[in-house]
């Protein structure tokens, strides 16, 4: 049987075929073709005459981001399946643990944390401590009995090096 | 004009690691070996002779025998310098103060060298202290011995732990005391 609908049609729902939508009437048919047509070719020079650049310039992207509901998004994410797919022991190997140790200022996270006390206590008896200050005594009278001896002579110890170049780098030129 | 408070800050003294080591530290050391090396040469007499009367029967007493008991002891000197230095580069005295004997340019001291330095030692005293002047006048703090041996002294103690000691006592207990 002959469709009501045009040659190649179905129904009348196949709309991306224009000649499904005429009628069987073939003056009317016609028209609707013609019809087809004009539109077609309308919105094609429309098409043509906007500028996509312009529009979107005139487009407030930080409104429709403000509109954008991102924790719906967020909600819809599967994160477990993401971390599944991420290589862990590939991005660990890749970091270099050295130099990240050499960034690290060890002895600002000794100082505050409980660290320093912990290894200090661990460590140390009264007798370190005793030692410390004799040491420290020591090198303080060093200091002293250097200054005025060579006070005595009037000489000053300013420019003196300060130990030998192996242990002590080299100060530079003021 | 000059402070008499002589002790320096604690964050100080651990700069100081490495710089040469002054006349006192210097000599408290030498007094702390003299008598470290005192009380071992007399420990190892008195066990010589318990060990003497065990064995052979007959004591044998190093006062009776001067020479003798000189010349021990000057070996026993020399054998203790000189074996303390090409081990660790410091002596037991040396080790209380937190110094250490170094080549002149801060490297480890060789046999020859601590050898030289015992054996030069003396120089200081038999010229009256003029030997040791060095250390108050001269540029790197050396003495005689030295100089014959290319030798200089440094403060070497356990800076990292005595920091650590420092920061446990000081900044920290502050801190929490604040809190």
């Amino acid at each position: 049987m002959r469709s009501l609908w045009g040659r190649g049609c179905q129904d009348e729902s196949d709309v991306f075929n224009p000649g499904c939508l005429m009628s069987p009437n073939p003056v009317t048919s016609r028209m609707e073709q013609m019809a087809q047509q004009v539109a077609e070719r309308v919105v094609a020079l429309v098409l043509d005459a906007i500028d996509i650049d312009a529009l979107l310039d005139r487009v407030d992207v930080e409104k429709l981001i403000e509109r954008v509901d991102v924790e719906k998004i967020i909600e819809r994410v599967d994160v477990e399946q993401i971390i599944e797919r991420v290589d862990v022991q590939k991005i660990i190997e890749r970091v270099d643990i050295n130099a990240l140790i050499g960034e690290m200022d060890i002895d600002a996270l000794v100082e505050q944390t409980e660290l320093g006390a912990i290894i200090a206590r661990s460590t140390t008896g009264i007798l370190s401590e005793v030692l410390d200050v004799i040491r420290a005594q020591g090198v303080g009278l060093d200091d002293f009995s250097l200054r005025w001896a060579n006070r005595l002579i009037g000489r000053k110890v300013t420019d003196w090096p300060k130990g030998p170049p192996l242990l002590v780098a080299p100060e530079e030129p003021k | 004009m000059t402070s008499i408070s002589t002790t320096p800050s604690p964050k100080e003294v651990i700069r100081r690691q490495g710089n040469y080591a002054g006349g006192i530290s210097r000599l408290a050391a030498f007094a702390a070996d003299v008598g470290a090396s005192w009380g071992l040469f007399t420990l190892g007499a008195a066990l010589l002779s318990v060990a003497t009367e065990l064995f052979v029967g007959t004591s044998v007493n190093l006062t009776r025998h001067q020479v003798v008991a000189f010349v021990c002891l000057v070996v026993w000197e020399f054998f203790y310098f000189t074996y303390s230095w090409t081990v660790a580069g410091k002596t037991i005295g040396m080790a209380l103060l937190g110094i250490q004997v170094v080549t002149a340019d801060g490297d480890r001291i060789t046999a020859r060298q601590a050898a030289v330095r015992t054996i030069t030692l003396p120089l200081g005293f038999l010229t009256l202290g003029i030997g040791f002047l060095g250390i108050l006048y001269q540029r790197n703090r050396r003495a005689v011995q030295d100089f014959c041996a290319g030798t200089c002294v440094v403060y070497a103690w356990d800076a990292r732990a005595a920091r650590l000691r420092f920061m446990s006592h000081t900044d920290f207990g502050a801190r929490r005391q604040s809190k």
